[in-house]
């Protein structure tokens, strides 16, 4: 019986319940991005916070905290079929026990340790590689990551700007954290007009862009590194790569 | 507006030799109004050379009374000279702090007028963006030999880490390329640094909430390149600044050409950044895996072999010590083999605890099995495929790398 939920982590653990007190899965499916198959059954899950209470407190007491942390960061990732390593990695778990992520290179808890590697990665490469601007004293930043990483780097921010308000746009899900007044959400967002920017939010972009053209020494050129540190994917939203020699001069 | 472009330019371009670009060390929440730090440090950006980009890295002034034959900022050299106030620093620090484009600032300078002077116009700028602006981020400063003591502990309270460059390994190269600079001089900041951490340890055990002094530790940097000093010189330097002046961090800075001296390699000479490369291999050796600098290079041997790493290299010359049983071994042992990592080391000895380690299974965790497999058994066995000599296996790693640029030639 392959199950189809919602799409939320909750929905996603009460699949988890339902594989234990109901009909053993086959594959789990969101329901937006479900093909029917032509062998399986399916079946629409209902998400049920409570149920989903139960598997989300069974795998930080039965496994670790550490894993449900993984289990988390996996949910968040883009892997299309991130949902039944999750299971996989739950089912093997529970038996297992609390040294599961140890068995490394086991083929069922394998996959959870590379999803992880990956997401906890851009997380780290976008608490640096995020950029605000300054509109009217609200600072924004828009981009685009792989994976669904905004609820992961909301808390970072918000210790480090602790005064300011600031927004932090995935404009690929068109989700959005709003920090202000020491607390932080995630609510659905789109831009309504494109952003005019500020004489000195200008000025400061310019500085930027100035001093880091400035940087390279020339003798140790070495493009191809560069592109692996800051693939071409997130560039267009980097304020140093986007600029025209005209612009640094007319300021 | 237009100046303050020009200055950034002038000064950052000043600054950017320095190679220091760590913000890590130092976790600390953000306890004034902006800014904290993070244990791992964070990168914000990266330029053409590849190098990242973590602090704002400039220098107050360039504008130096000095006349070092391999610096850009001599006296004698024909640049444009620019200096910044404190509060120009101060307020361009939280505006690019604020947007995320640092993760914090790299303070040096040159020396105006004299030492003092200048250490004052620091202290001046980091008081302004610790004081006024409430700033909690990270923060680099270079102490200026020549300043006076107190000065430099004003600043140390201020910063999270400081840094003297001694420049070059030996008294004698330091004679010629940097005549103004004692050896004497550049050591006595470093121990008055020292001195002052281990004296805020101590009152900090007794009162805990008293400030912290260069929580991050100190660093410091060598030229590589510009005088004849060999590897074994440097790697002996950089080991007895580790012990004397429990040095955070000790950097390698391949020379690029900034003047013709007849002192100095020609204007021509591309920086050395293969042998570069091979000093931070063995100081990493050194800081992580336990090695000691005279067991990396010897008097005879004084140099890095610029076609293998420092870790294979040692384990060609101790050969009688391998195969290594990946089942058995202790972490330090495991640490020793080529092509394993401290990760990989770490996840081995977690896996054994639970679950034997087949050759297969190493290849998931991360090992370098290409060079791994020539010195190590599992279960007893055996996967390299030839005997266990040096010569042997540096004639197979030769032509795989050979291998390897073909295919490079063949794509472009």
């Amino acid at each position: 019986m392959n199950y189809l939920y919602d799409g939320s982590f909750d929905g996603l653990l009460t699949c988890i319940y339902w594989n234990y007190y109901g009909e053993k899965i086959s594959g789990i499916y969101n329901v937006n991005q479900y093909q029917q198959s032509i062998i399986e059954n399916y079946k629409i899950i209902k998400t049920d916070e409570k149920l989903a209470e139960k598997v989300y407190s069974a795998i930080e007491l039965k496994i670790s905290k550490q894993a449900l942390d993984y289990v988390y960061y996996c949910f968040l990732s883009n892997n299309l079929n991130k949902e039944n390593y999750i299971l996989d990695f739950v089912k093997i778990g529970f038996k297992l026990g609390k040294n599961t992520l140890d068995y490394y290179s086991h083929d069922k808890i394998m996959p959870i340790h590379e999803i992880y590697k990956k997401v906890s990665f851009e997380r780290h490469r976008f608490l640096g590689l995020l950029r605000f601007s300054d509109i009217k004293g609200i600072l924004y930043a828009k981009y685009s990551p792989d994976h669904n990483i905004s609820v992961l780097v909301a808390d970072h921010f918000a210790d480090r700007l602790k005064n300011e308000k600031f927004i932090i746009h995935d404009i690929k899900r068109n989700l959005a954290v709003v920090y202000s007044d020491s607390s932080w959400y995630l609510t659905d967002f789109k831009l309504k007009q494109s952003i005019e920017y500020s004489e000195k939010e200008k000025l400061f972009q310019r500085l930027w862009q100035g001093y880091f053209n400035q940087l390279s020494i020339k003798e140790r050129k070495n493009i191809n590194l560069q592109f692996q540190f800051v693939p071409a994917r997130y560039r267009k939203n980097l304020v140093e790569f986007n600029y025209t020699v005209d612009s640094l001069q007319n300021i | 507006m237009k100046e303050i472009l020009e200055k950034l330019k002038i000064l950052a371009d000043a600054a950017k030799y320095d190679v220091s670009c760590a913000s890590n060390g130092v976790g600390r929440k953000n306890k004034g109004k902006i800014g904290n730090s993070s244990a791992s440090g964070i990168c914000h950006t990266w330029t053409s050379d590849g190098r990242c980009v973590s602090l704002l890295k400039i220098l107050m002034t360039n504008d130096c009374v000095y006349d070092c034959k391999y610096c850009i900022n001599r006296i004698t050299n024909n640049v444009q000279r620019a200096s910044f106030t404190p509060e120009e620093i101060a307020a361009l620090t939280i505006e690019f702090y604020r947007r995320n484009y640092i993760e914090g600032l790299f303070l040096s300078s040159a020396v105006e007028k004299n030492p003092d002077y200048t250490m004052e116009r620091i202290c001046k700028a980091l008081e302004l963006i610790r004081n006024k602006y409430g700033f909690s981020g990270y923060i680099h400063v270079k102490a200026i030999p020549g300043a006076d003591n107190l000065l430099i502990k004003r600043a140390g309270f201020l910063a999270d880490r400081m840094s003297v460059n001694i420049e070059l390994p030996t008294r004698e190269s330091l004679k010629i390329l940097a005549p103004q600079k004692k050896v004497e001089k550049l050591l006595l900041p470093m121990k008055q640094i020292d001195n002052c951490i281990v004296e805020n340890k101590e009152v900090r055990s007794k009162f805990k909430s008293s400030p912290k002094f260069v929580p991050g530790g100190q660093a410091t940097q060598m030229i590589i390149g510009a005088t004849p000093d060999s590897d074994y010189t440097i790697l002996q330097a950089s080991q007895s600044l580790y012990n004397r002046y429990n040095m955070k961090r000790v950097y390698f800075s391949a020379y690029v050409p900034v003047a013709s001296s007849p002192n100095l390699p020609s204007i021509n000479t591309m920086p050395p950044l293969k042998r570069e490369h091979r000093l931070y291999q063995a100081d990493w050796l050194l800081r992580f895996y336990k090695f000691k600098a005279d067991e990396l290079l010897t008097i005879e041997q004084p140099n890095f072999d610029l076609d293998f790493d420092p870790k294979i290299s040692w384990a060609f010359r101790n050969i009688d010590k391998f195969p290594i049983e990946i089942n058995k071994a202790s972490y330090e042992e495991l640490l020793r083999i080529p092509g394993v990592g401290i990760k990989s080391a770490y996840r081995i000895i977690n896996q054994r605890k639970v679950a034997n380690i087949s050759y297969d299974s190493l290849k998931k965790m991360g090992t370098v099995l290409k060079r791994a497999k020539y010195f190590t058994t599992f279960n007893g066995k055996y996967y390299g495929g030839i005997q266990i000599d040096p010569d042997k296996i540096k004639g197979i790693l030769r032509q795989k790398e050979i291998q390897k640029q073909l295919s490079i030639f063949e794509l472009a």
